[in-house]
């Protein structure tokens, strides 16, 4: 792949179609997430990782089963497309991924289990990782290009919930009409970092 | 029909792969950790009102079953609740009674004198660094109600310029009692039928210029039921572990009228209110 | 900014009013026949009483024992026996404890404490040891016990001694009169101190509004060593970090003291409380104070006793002319209003101020417009529009992470503010809330 394609993979992941802000995945942690700059960090930091093995291990499926017509002679099959169990086999793997990536987690590195364990249940099949595996497929991108775009993914997702916790932090300290106090003033903020994003639409295809 | 066969096989297969991953991973990656914890934790309310001090319920039940904290520590608990923790955890606690706070002070704005003007923050905890706002009494309630917004069960009313508790919604967690500045917020057994509403140590001649609810100390109560009050100094008390009933008010009667039950000193306080607006 | 004269950043420029008592002589409080003298008047413990009624005290006697190594010892203002222990409403409107003194007539020392007229000779320990038999705080304000000021950490190394000698709060002159009328027993105490410290450089700053004190120290001070520093005339000039800063470019930082800088700051007036105890034998028993504001017919400096309530001092300045709106114990930046004129003097009272009706605005804090008047004034550089709403949202942990502890409660930001807002009283109140949370931790 040349640079341009990278380039395209990269910032349209980041910023043009940005998982929450544009493609509109994953808008519960956002906003579960977001009430402090903290749990917002953190929260990202597992969001990226997760995001990353996931359309690794998402890719290696599709391309490897999923994407070739499977050819078994010795069982009389032949040319058989199963492509269509793809959204129930990336739903299995990823969340048993997850399952095992904490278990794991929490043996060998309790600080990093300490910092980023309580997200890891919450995004074991978060839609925004999903939406990144099947994205993938659908862009037909090598294994690769894929884990690129799920690292791209949750560092746009990062991006977006740490502007958002940090408007948050502000919010609470805001005189807020009443009707509008919690989840209402969020969402309308949230609306209004969405609008903000669209400024890069066009950027990339 | 290859087709359905083959996903079909292809998705179990799968499924149990990663199944057997798991549990080998479980199995041998296993993290001791105390399963008592999650089922103290369900019994707890749920609340999360920081009134035993830890944060939240799931915190305390991993205190409890540490052993850190007694198992009659949440003081929102049933005895039922906090009698089937301890047959749980094999512990014996002493019996905990339910207690509910009560605000032992009469001074709504038309009992007390004000002597300044208060211009600032309108919240007691603010208000204490500056003299306590304008009421004259230093040991009274000031009246900004930061007890009531301390207060997740919303039981607490502040009217005329006066903090109540409503016995009847109230858990006793003790959040209000922790923030108040003059401290006369006390926690007190549920089936206390009376109280006395003055928290002063001044002289009782100067309380009786500073507020006309006040307690002056005239021990009328204390001759009634000698050993069922507590005389500090110039500070009458109900002894709370012998508490007198409801007949002692009949017995006393308190010159000063702040020797009530909590229902009728609800309705006193309204009744300023009313009598207020009449004059108005 | 002016370029001769020692400054700082930020601060502002409040009417100074200190023309009403500033060119009068001291006067010396004569005896009354009762004093109020409340037994916590320091930082740290309180010490516990050692008399009881009926006693039979001198003037100067020991009447209460620290309560352990932040406090002092409390001394009797008067010959005369030992009243009731009474609870009277302190200057911050909390109950305090109080012991009466009722004076028999005789102004008599006691002699417990002999005096050490070689103290250049004397070892500092038994210097010091004489400043705690003596009572001796912080008269500036905060009522630091002064012998724990002289006995810095041995990790600490102090190069460096300031006096201060601002009194940058607006009406205050008590500071002044004493440089002018008792230059030499101030001189002498800053000595003692550096003495005791070790200080190689030894300031004493003065605002260059009292030019007159200036020119009288700097006249005596060569003999000692001592630097007398003119300053820009602004608030809060005399408080300790901006003090340290102005004098010798040096920062405290975040949660520091002016030890962590090699700088120990004392007031004049304690100075002059050392120079009386070693050189004299003389408890800290009495105090300049200022009895000030335009209500008052004739406002003067008093050499008071500790435990004169502040009406006696008034009826000495002949009374009030209208009925003032206000009685400050302090200066009108950081005093304390007071509900009563009943108020004792204490060893940190510099001043009592009357406020005319007319001074007084009555006002209602409105919302912040952020013109961010106060980030420029603030003295310790702090984000006080942000501050203050993180305090109203009672977002302390965050006010915490803002700095808010840094705040010296100077009233700057309060003062300045054109939409009134409380903000001294909001920091206060997050300060108490942090340590609170901290103790419990």
């Amino acid at each position: 792949m040349s640079l341009n394609e990278w380039l395209v993979i990269t910032v349209g992941a980041i910023l043009v179609n940005n998982m929450v802000l544009a493609r509109i995945l994953g808008i519960c942690p956002f906003l579960g997430v977001s009430k402090k700059l903290s749990t917002a960090l953190g929260m990202s930091g597992a969001l990226i990782f997760v995001m990353t093995i996931a359309s690794f291990v998402a890719a290696v499926l599709y391309n490897c089963l999923l994407k070739v017509k499977i050819s078994i002679p010795a069982l009389g099959l032949e040319h058989v497309d199963i492509g269509f169990t793809k959204l129930l086999l990336f739903i299995v793997v990823i969340a048993a991924l997850v399952q095992i990536v904490e278990i794991v987690m929490q043996k060998f590195s309790p600080p990093l289990y300490a910092a980023l364990g309580i997200y890891l249940p919450l995004i074991t099949t978060n839609c925004c990782v999903l939406g990144a595996a099947e994205l993938n497929a659908k862009g037909d991108r090598g294994i690769l290009a894929s884990t690129v775009f799920g690292f791209c993914s949750g560092v746009g997702f990062a991006i977006a919930v740490i502007l958002f916790a940090s408007l948050r932090e502000r919010l609470a300290i805001s005189k807020i009409p009443r009707p509008f106090q919690g989840a209402a003033i969020a969402l309308i903020t949230a609306g209004i970092l969405a609008m903000a994003f669209m400024g890069f639409s066009g950027l990339v295809k | 029909m290859d087709t359905i066969i083959l996903s079909i096989v292809v998705v179990a297969v799968t499924g149990m792969v990663l199944g057997i991953c798991i549990a080998v991973a479980a199995k041998k990656f296993a993290v001791e950790l105390d399963p008592r914890i999650d089922d103290v934790a369900g019994m707890l309310p749920g609340a999360n009102c920081g009134g035993c001090g830890f944060a939240g319920c799931s915190d305390l039940a991993k205190n409890i079953v540490e052993g850190n904290a007694p198992a009659n520590k949440c003081p929102v608990c049933t005895p039922e609740a906090v009698a089937r923790i301890a047959k749980y955890l094999g512990q014996k606690v002493e019996e905990s009674e339910k207690k509910v706070a009560v605000v032992l002070c009469s001074g709504t704005l038309s009992h007390s004198k004000m002597g300044a003007k208060y211009n600032g923050v309108l919240d007691c905890r603010s208000a204490v660094q500056l003299n306590g706002g304008a009421k004259d009494c230093r040991f009274g309630c000031i009246g900004f109600g930061s007890c009531a917004r301390a207060c997740k069960f919303g039981a607490i009313e502040v009217i005329d310029g006066l903090a109540v508790v409503h016995p009847e919604i109230c858990v006793g967690c003790g959040q209000c009692a922790e923030v108040c500045p003059r401290k006369l917020i006390k926690l007190v057994p549920a089936s206390a039928p009376v109280h006395i509403y003055c928290n002063s140590l001044e002289k009782p001649a100067l309380r009786m210029k500073k507020c006309t609810g006040s307690c002056i100390a005239c021990r009328k109560c204390v001759k009634a039921e000698p050993d069922k009050f507590n005389v500090q100094g110039f500070m009458v008390r109900v002894v709370y572990t012998n508490p007198p009933d409801e007949s002692v008010i009949e017995k006393a009667q308190c010159p000063r009228k702040c020797l009530l039950t909590p229902e009728q000193h609800l309705q006193a306080v309204r009744d300023g209110v009313k009598k207020k607006e009449g004059a108005a | 900014m002016s370029s001769q004269t020692a400054n700082f950043k930020g601060g502002v420029h409040p009417l100074e009013g200190k023309e009403l008592t500033s060119g009068k002589e001291l006067r010396i409080a004569p005896l009354f026949d009762k004093y109020v003298v409340p037994i916590r008047q320091s930082i740290g413990a309180p010490p516990t009483l050692t008399v009881k009624k009926g006693d039979v005290v001198k003037k100067g006697q020991r009447i209460a024992e620290p309560g352990g190594f932040v406090s002092v010892p409390l001394h009797s203002p008067a010959c005369g026996t030992v009243g009731d222990v009474v609870e009277i409403i302190g200057v911050t409107g909390a109950p305090e404890q109080a012991v009466e003194i009722l004076s028999d007539g005789t102004d008599e020392w006691d002699t417990s404490l002999a005096p050490i007229p070689n103290w250049a000779d004397t070892e500092k320990e038994i210097l010091k040891k004489r400043i705690l038999d003596a009572g001796i705080v912080g008269m500036g304000g905060a009522a630091f016990p002064t012998h724990v000021k002289l006995s810095p950490p041995p990790e600490k190394n102090i190069d460096t001694l300031i006096i201060n000698g601002a009194e940058c709060e607006p009406f205050l002159t008590a500071d002044h009169r004493l440089m002018l009328d008792r230059t030499e027993e101030v001189l002498t105490g800053v000595a003692i101190a550096a003495k005791i410290l070790k200080a190689d450089r030894v300031f004493i700053g003065v605002e260059d509004n009292k030019m007159d004190a200036v020119e009288k120290l700097s006249a005596a001070a060569g003999k000692y060593r001592i630097r007398v520093v003119p300053l820009h005339v602004k608030y809060p000039q005399g408080a300790e970090k901006q003090l340290i800063y102005a004098l010798t470019r040096r920062q405290v930082l975040e949660g520091g003291l002016p030890m962590d800088v090699g700088c120990v700051v004392m007031n004049t007036g304690t100075a002059a409380a050392v120079h009386d105890a070693v050189v004299l034998g003389h408890p800290l028993i009495e105090r300049i104070t200022t009895v000030t504001g335009t209500p008052v017919v004739d406002p003067a400096n008093y050499l008071a006793r500790i435990g004169t309530p502040i009406a006696r001092l008034l009826e000495l300045s002949s009374g009030v002319k209208e009925n003032p709106a206000k009685v400050i114990m302090g200066g009108p930046m950081m005093g304390f209003a007071q509900s009563n004129t009943d108020i004792p003097i204490m060893k940190n009272s510099s001043g009592v101020l009357l406020m005319a009706p007319d001074e007084v605005e009555q006002f209602e804090g409105n919302p912040c417009i952020r013109c961010s008047r106060c980030v420029k004034a603030c003295p310790m550089n702090l984000l006080v529009p942000t501050l203050s709403v993180m305090v109203e949202a009672e977002e302390f942990e965050m006010a915490e992470q803002n700095y808010v502890m840094d705040c010296v409660e100077c009233g700057t930001c309060a003062y300045i503010c054109p939409a009134k807002r409380p903000l001294v009283q909001h920091f206060r109140r997050a300060k108490g809330e942090i340590l609170a949370r901290r103790r419990k931790k």
